[in-house]
């Protein structure tokens, strides 16, 4: 191999791999500055929902109740459709008021086979 | 002649008995298998020249898998096969975690190292053994990237003689990820670094991923126009599944187009290879570089993870870093089987699903590099 093939070679391979980087490096300054704008958006959206909380018919609060955070809306969702799909009704007649953290207190076998049921799923 | 199809055969054992690819592999190996029939004569390659398509000869005498190849040749396959991976993947671990795009570059260092390798090669060897040019040695390393779509598109404008050879090693390996990769991660890391727990990601808005696809098309454009194909399609799909106004479209990019443009892929790759390219030792020079570039870039994810672990004072688990070679989710889940296996209650696979989507725009981006460079 010549030493001009070697350069061009060499030039292609640093040329490349900086490239890469430059660009995902770039993509993630883009996601920083995306998700600033999101939230400054969405601060705002949060105030203004605030009093427009509506109360509507309980029907299956899970335990003792505790505060709920805005962030627990996904878990609250999976609660309810969790809690629709067992006493087989529909979300809409739903409302979940509360929710307690319960600690690990499963035995130690049923630990393993529930791993092991999420391990097959991979 | 007969040996190409033992080795189809082999193929379709492995697809068929050992699931390997199954979804590509398959309809490469039956491919193969029917390019090289005796009395066969089904994929006339000498339509594909370097100077052009010879459209006259096509019309009057071409069959079925000369009029599929075009998709290959033309380069129309790969993109439609990045639209349903994008309409079918979630950036949210990404844009949740926007650290975890480093790994995804750090792991196309493969790429370009056995594009070295490659060329070295030949300076060891004699002439009629494994002698790369540059071409053919850039359409090697990126089987480093994991990505067969990548792979298939780069060497069908640098170098389709190779086609077959290399779509068959790239998907060969992406099927092997969890017996090549386990033993790498292992031995680059240390059971501390393993057992990592890292903090839950936050939830990403739905305004976030619908301007992500944008984002990322517009920059890849501006850099690297040769990559928008791939990239711009990618974002594309990702945008119709994440917009959520055209669900039906985006469900047949995800399913129906996606299954149609694999048959076309798989069968007219297969076909390309009979046994004046494939029985040449230049074969086995492409599996050997192929998986060292393979096992490279994922050595090069894990090494970076362990310097974003130092620096972010024990936060990342390296073991992500593997995840950033392309192939998803397999990858990511190899991540998540090697980290469990060490801490029962950790959960990577979201985590590494970040740096996995992230290498696959860097492998993309990686093609268009060489193809910038190169393809004239």
């Amino acid at each position: 191999m010549s030493s001009e093939q070697l350069m061009e070679m060499l030039i292609i391979c640093v040329q490349g791999i900086m490239t890469v980087f430059a660009v995902l490096i770039i993509l993630w300054i883009a996601i920083i500055i995306m998700h600033k704008c999101a939230t400054l958006g969405q601060g705002k959206e949060k105030k203004q929902e605030k009093p427009a909380a509506a109360p509507a018919p309980a029907v299956a609060p899970k335990a003792a109740p505790t505060a709920v955070e805005e962030d627990d809306d996904e878990l609250i969702a999976v609660l309810t459709a969790a809690v629709a799909a067992s006493l087989n009704t529909s979300t809409y007649n739903l409302r979940i008021k509360s929710f307690r953290r319960i600690g690990q207190n499963a035995p130690a076998w049923n630990a393993v086979s529930r791993k092991e049921q999420l391990e097959n799923q991979l | 002649m007969l040996i190409m199809i033992a080795i189809a055969c082999v193929l379709l054992y492995l697809a068929i008995v050992k699931k390997f690819e199954p979804l590509l592999l398959l309809p490469i190996a039956f491919g193969m298998l029917i390019a090289n029939l005796p009395l066969g004569g089904v994929m006339h390659k000498e339509y594909f020249t370097a100077e052009g398509i010879n459209f006259a000869e096509m019309i009057a005498h071409g069959g079925l898998i000369d009029w599929l190849y075009l998709g290959v040749k033309l380069g129309i396959y790969p993109p439609l096969i990045f639209l349903g991976v994008g309409a079918m993947t979630d950036f949210g671990p990404l844009i949740a975690n926007p650290k975890s795009i480093l790994l995804g570059a750090a792991a196309q260092l493969g790429i370009f190292i056995a594009f070295i390798g490659a060329m070295l090669l030949g300076g060891f060897f004699p002439e009629q053994f494994a002698q790369f040019d540059i071409n053919g040695a850039a359409s090697i390393g990126i089987i480093g990237g994991a990505d067969g779509p990548t792979a298939i598109y780069l060497t069908k404008t640098l170098k389709p003689e190779l086609l077959s050879m290399i779509a068959i090693a790239a998907y060969s390996y992406m099927a092997l990820i969890p017996i090549i990769q386990p033993p790498i991660m292992k031995l680059l890391t240390t059971k501390k670094e393993r057992v990592i727990v890292m903090e839950q990601l936050r939830p990403v808005s739905k305004t976030e991923k619908i301007i992500f696809p944008i984002v990322v098309t517009l920059i890849v454009a501006l850099i690297i126009p040769d990559a928008v194909p791939l990239v711009g399609m990618l974002m594309l799909g990702n945008l119709m599944k994440e917009s959520g106004v055209v669900s039906r479209i985006s469900n047949t990019a995800q399913n129906e187009l996606m299954n149609i443009i694999t048959i076309f892929l798989g069968i007219s790759v297969g076909a390309t290879a009979d046994a004046k390219t494939f029985l040449t030792p230049a074969t086995l020079g492409i599996v050997v570089l192929g998986l060292c570039a393979f096992c490279l870039s994922t050595a090069g994810g894990v090494l970076f993870g362990k310097i974003m672990c130092k620096l972010s004072g024990g936060k990342i688990n390296p073991l992500i870093g593997s995840a950033g070679v392309s192939a998803v989710p397999m990858a990511a889940r190899v991540s998540q089987v090697v980290g469990q296996k060490e801490n029962l209650a950790n959960f990577l696979l979201m985590h590494a699903m970040g740096p996995n989507v992230a290498g696959v725009i860097g492998s993309a981006v990686a093609a268009g590099v060489f193809l910038s460079m190169l393809a004239n």
